[in-house]
């Protein structure tokens, strides 16, 4: 039983996968649809535990704001780069405030306890 | 002739080859990374709780907060208030927890400890020192009056956000 903790613990030791969003301050620019605006955003996936994120935009009181791109799960293999684009009706334009991505766990998957991140960058 | 002509073209190209230089860019932006130090793991102490103290049996997660400019983000860390996996739970779990920091690249990041606000199952810090600090996150059910946890698989998910200011 000892030896198993052991190895339980070694093999945590040496764990370590991030996640990353980036401009922390996007701007919204004109997108190639009248009134509608869109957004660039990037994620990096270094979790090896998490294969898919979901996208998600929020208003000040982090209430969800509707919004549409082409897929709010994605799937971002490890090491790996993605460009999202996320496109906002112009009349939210003054409302909308976070555009965040989280992590989603697969149920059965990982130990004990999970560790779910989410990242919320700013509307300039 | 016809191989003289190949080799003087031979090095011409390597000439060109020689040339060439290759450039590496790099652009350094404000940024936040969370990454899982550790996942925890939950002790049985006694029959009727898990807990992820080491002196429980368990393991603390641990999640480091990465950040390249100072007063960009805050770190918003919720641990856990219900299984995302257990067996039927007929009685009540009673959930504790405490959010602390472990590690620090900057001296005066220990002073997030004290600045750190926290509500509910929430503990808000305003990440004001640029570096990295490593959380730990303490994890606490007890079920019932002291009654016995069914045995089977435990699952809780600790959430930490990186919210830019």
């Amino acid at each position: 039983m000892r030896y198993i903790m052991i190895a339980v613990m070694l093999s945590l030791c040496g764990y370590a996968s991030a996640h990353q969003w980036t401009p922390t301050y996007p701007e919204l620019e004109l997108s190639y649809v009248e009134g509608i605006l869109k957004v660039r955003m990037e994620l990096f996936n270094s979790r090896s535990d998490v294969k898919y994120y979901e996208i998600l935009v929020y208003n000040e009181s982090f209430e969800p704001m509707k919004f549409a791109t082409q897929e709010r799960i994605v799937e971002v293999g490890y090491l790996k780069r993605k460009n999202i684009e996320i496109f906002i009706r112009e009349q939210d334009r003054y409302r909308v405030t976070y555009i965040c991505s989280k992590s989603k766990l697969l149920k059965g998957t990982g130990t004990a306890t999970l560790v779910s991140s989410r990242i919320c960058s700013k509307i300039k | 002739m016809f191989k003289k002509s190949l080799a003087i073209a031979a090095a011409i190209i390597g000439m060109n080859a020689a040339a060439e230089e290759v450039t590496i860019t790099g652009t350094v932006a404000s940024k936040c990374v969370i990454t899982t130090d550790t996942v925890g793991i939950y002790g049985n102490p006694t029959p009727s709780e898990l807990s992820t103290a080491p002196a429980d049996g368990g393991v603390l997660p641990i999640v480091r907060y990465d950040v390249l400019q100072a007063n960009f983000y805050k770190a918003r860390i919720t641990y856990p208030e219900s299984f995302s996996e257990s067996p039927v739970l007929t009685d009540v779990v009673t959930w504790t927890g405490d959010v602390t920091v472990a590690e620090v690249t900057d001296a005066g990041m220990s002073a997030y400890d004290t600045s750190k606000v926290e509500f509910n199952n929430v503990t808000e810090v305003d990440l004001t020192i640029a570096g990295s600090t490593w959380f730990q996150v303490e994890s606490t059910a007890d079920y019932g009056v002291t009654k016995a946890f069914p045995a089977g698989t435990y699952r809780a998910v600790v959430s930490a956000d990186c919210i830019a200011l």
